[in-house]
């Protein structure tokens, strides 16, 4: 009895935050769904630090391209081993093998995978800014690292195989996902930037202000958004830097995918500046801008939230797209779009599979995405009391 | 009566705003491409040998009129469109639109809206059961199917398809018809050729569709399910699919209808691609190479033109629909009778 009203109390007294989390973590399948999309952000950020190659060319293997995946072993039939290992390949092609490269696999010549050890450098918080003008060029030179999870002394070791050029897929995957993730936040940021703008004018102001808004945000919504895209990511010059379009691309997804979430901003303050509250606040002669940030914005700050996560996979998807037609990004950046252009042939299929293992963690990425999405939807509604 | 003229006349009148918002964005679009046409078509002939001087540049200029100011051009280009039905001349083939897209626009159109039509036909009944089951696990394996069908992009799936088809039957499925017909004109023998082709792009645009008509459809029937009037019906003593028919379903469906307009968007929205992957010979495929290979202006704007103009036209219809068919639109449409 006495721990029931304890529990009622908690409940009547918790913050909407509170009940928000509360009801979050009650929820299986999405904190699952959580921790997998937690552990792939994680991964992402620290992918110089867990890749044993640089992503780019520079790190490429000349020895092993088209290689297929290689996975540590403990032991082989020559015993066990504490310290995982690799056997030797060499590349070998002869008559019997019709002139084509193959690996031969030395069982007798052990490599022994090693920890933390010194390889390619990689970069934080590095930043080079080329303003027009000489003196405006400067670079900020951030923290230089050249410590790597793993690695081996000799050859290579490519978990996830290699490529046609030889580069290493699982450093390439990683930071695939560190880049689409980062097109995917900046494009999101624009879009919530300009719906809450246009969003919130057009639900505060109502009457006319709004009536024309609103008639130009369903013109932009029944565009097919894709069309549109392409549209506007062929303006993109070929000699552009592969930074200057990545900037680009973000912007254009947040250009474009702003409507949706400014109905909803629009809607949540229609039905709120009515209520007695905000009119409580107009009779104590708060301003315009005073009502809105200190009083309406945060009355749907968790929809807010949740409608963001929610848009972040389309954000995703669109980006594959683009890149995967090759409007997007393209080389030397890795994005999952890019990864999977290289998969596209008959030839991948039948002989380099590996090549595949980034689309797994594309639909990974998504569905993880969309379930967190929705079990924050859940979590923030109100009305729900049950699920 | 009257009402309802006035409503519809309102509607149309709102589409075609939409419509010209749609045109005058498109149009900018087509502006800001770097380069104009004359000068596209001048290069073109620059390749060809002949020699190209400044002022045959500001010749084809006054020729295709590009000297007049933005707003009459696209003025010009609107009235031509809705007068004409004229969309000009491509900037890089040198042909008239209208005779390039008339008979791919309707290819990708109909694959478009058949592809529609079945995910919906999918989509509802299985989103109803999804709703209404008692068995939790049946609703959370649906219910993970849907997901999938966002997280699985229809290019995705075109590609494996297509990889699969190719290595283990050996034809690789891409194509509207096969080679023989290809150019051939349409007779009985050339429909069945394209329907046992075209199974594979309806599938692929479909599937997204589905998913997203799937999570429609099972949302609204879980809210309408716990309703007062549903509790009610079945404290009389209705129950079982009678229920479910009369009642909930029958309330998701107007909001469901609502929603054909932005499926049949994010169909078009996958159709390049998928176009792409599958070499498909239709209108989809003619964007693409529009935009990422030739940069032709006219071209893209045209086919997003009517791209927009086929949904605007479909949400028109489904307003008109919802107004006969759901009473409570009915009655603020007709006032009160």
């Amino acid at each position: 009895m006495e721990v029931s009203i304890k529990k009622k109390e908690a409940y009547y007294t918790a913050t909407q935050m509170q009940l928000v989390r509360t009801r979050f973590f009650g929820n299986r399948s999405a904190m699952i769904a959580g921790s997998i999309l937690l552990f792939m952000i994680v991964c992402s950020l620290f992918s110089g630090f867990l890749s044993p190659y640089d992503p780019t060319i520079a790190g490429r293997d000349k020895n092993y391209e088209n290689g297929a995946p290689q996975i540590p072993m403990f032991w082989d039939e020559n015993g066990f081993s504490p310290r995982p290992f690799l056997h030797t390949l060499t590349k070998y092609r002869g008559a019997d093998t019709n002139f084509r490269w193959v690996y031969k696999t030395d069982t007798e010549k052990r490599r022994y995978v090693y920890f933390f050890v010194k390889g390619w450098e990689y970069k934080y918080f590095n930043y080079s800014i080329n303003l027009p003008g000489k003196a405006l060029d400067f670079t900020i030179p951030g923290l230089t690292f050249d410590t790597h999870l793993f690695g081996v002394e000799e050859g290579g070791i490519h978990l996830f195989g290699t490529d046609k050029a030889g580069k290493d897929l699982f450093s390439r995957t990683l930071s695939a996902i560190y880049i689409s993730l980062a097109v995917g936040t900046l494009g999101v940021f624009i879009s919530f930037v300009l719906s809450l703008i246009i969003g919130g004018i057009s639900g505060y102001y109502g009457g006319w202000i709004d009536s024309l808004l609103q008639m130009f945000t369903d013109a932009i919504r029944t565009v097919p958004p894709i069309p549109l895209f392409m549209c506007l990511a062929a303006f993109a010059p070929l000699e552009w830097s592969s930074e200057l379009r990545f900037f680009f691309i973000s912007c254009l997804l947040g250009l474009i995918s702003w409507p949706t979430l400014a109905r909803r901003v629009r809607t949540h303050l229609l039905s709120e500046r009515s209520q007695e509250y905000i009119l409580a606040a107009k009779m104590c002669g708060a301003s315009s801008t005073h009502i809105i940030i200190r009083h309406l914005l945060p009355s749907f700050t968790s929809y807010i939230i949740v409608d963001l996560v929610i848009s972040f996979p389309y954000m995703l998807l669109s980006e594959t797209a683009l890149s995967f037609i090759g409007l997007g990004l393209r080389e030397p950046v890795n994005s999952l779009g890019v990864l999977l252009q290289n998969a596209t042939k008959a030839d991948v299929l039948l002989n380099y599979q590996w090549y595949f293992i980034p689309v797994f963690f594309l639909v990974v990425l998504i569905l993880t995405f969309v379930y967190v999405g929705d079990g924050l939807r859940d979590a923030a509604d109100p009305h729900k009391t049950k699920n | 009566m009257i009402n309802f003229i006035q409503f519809t006349i309102t509607r149309a009148f709102l589409s075609i705003v939409t419509l010209l918002i749609v045109c005058f964005i498109v149009f900018s679009l087509m502006e800001l491409v770097p380069g104009t046409c004359a000068e596209r078509y001048l290069a073109f002939k620059n390749t060809q040998g002949s020699q190209i001087t400044f002022e045959d540049i500001e010749a084809e200029k006054v020729r295709l009129g590009l000297d007049k100011p933005f707003l009459y051009r696209f003025g010009k280009w609107v009235s031509d469109i809705a007068v004409k039905q004229d969309f000009g001349d491509s900037c890089i083939l040198r042909m008239n639109i209208n005779d390039l897209l008339s008979g791919r626009f309707v290819l990708s159109l109909t694959i478009c809206l058949v592809a529609l039509i079945f995910s919906y036909l999918i989509a509802i009944p299985v989103g109803i059961i999804s709703a209404t089951t008692k068995y939790v696990s049946l609703d959370q394996s649906l219910k993970f199917i849907s997901y999938l069908g966002i997280a699985l992009p229809n290019f995705l799936v075109a590609l494996c398809i297509m990889l699969f088809m190719t290595v283990y039957y050996g034809d690789t499925m891409t194509g509207l018809f096969s080679q023989e017909y290809e150019n051939a004109p349409w007779s009985a023998d050339k429909v069945k050729d394209f329907l046992a082709r075209a199974w594979l792009p309806i599938f692929v645009l479909g599937w997204n569709a589905t998913a997203f008509a799937l999570q429609t459809v099972r949302a609204l029937m879980l809210d309408e399910n716990d309703k007062l009037y549903v509790m009610a019906a079945r404290a009389r003593g209705i129950s079982g699919m009678s229920l479910l028919w009369r009642y909930p379903a029958k309330h998701s469906l107007g909001p469901v209808i609502n929603s054909i307009g932005f499926d049949l968007n994010r169909i078009f929205s996958a159709l390049p691609v998928v176009a792409l992957i599958l070499i498909l010979t239709e209108a989809g495929a003619l964007l693409i190479e529009a935009l990422a290979r030739s940069n032709d202006q006219q071209l893209a704007g045209a086919i997003i033109f009517l791209l927009t103009a086929t949904i605007v036209f479909v949400n028109f219809v489904t307003d008109i629909l919802l107004a006969i068919m759901d009473p409570r639109i009915r009655k603020g449409v007709m006032g009160g009778s």
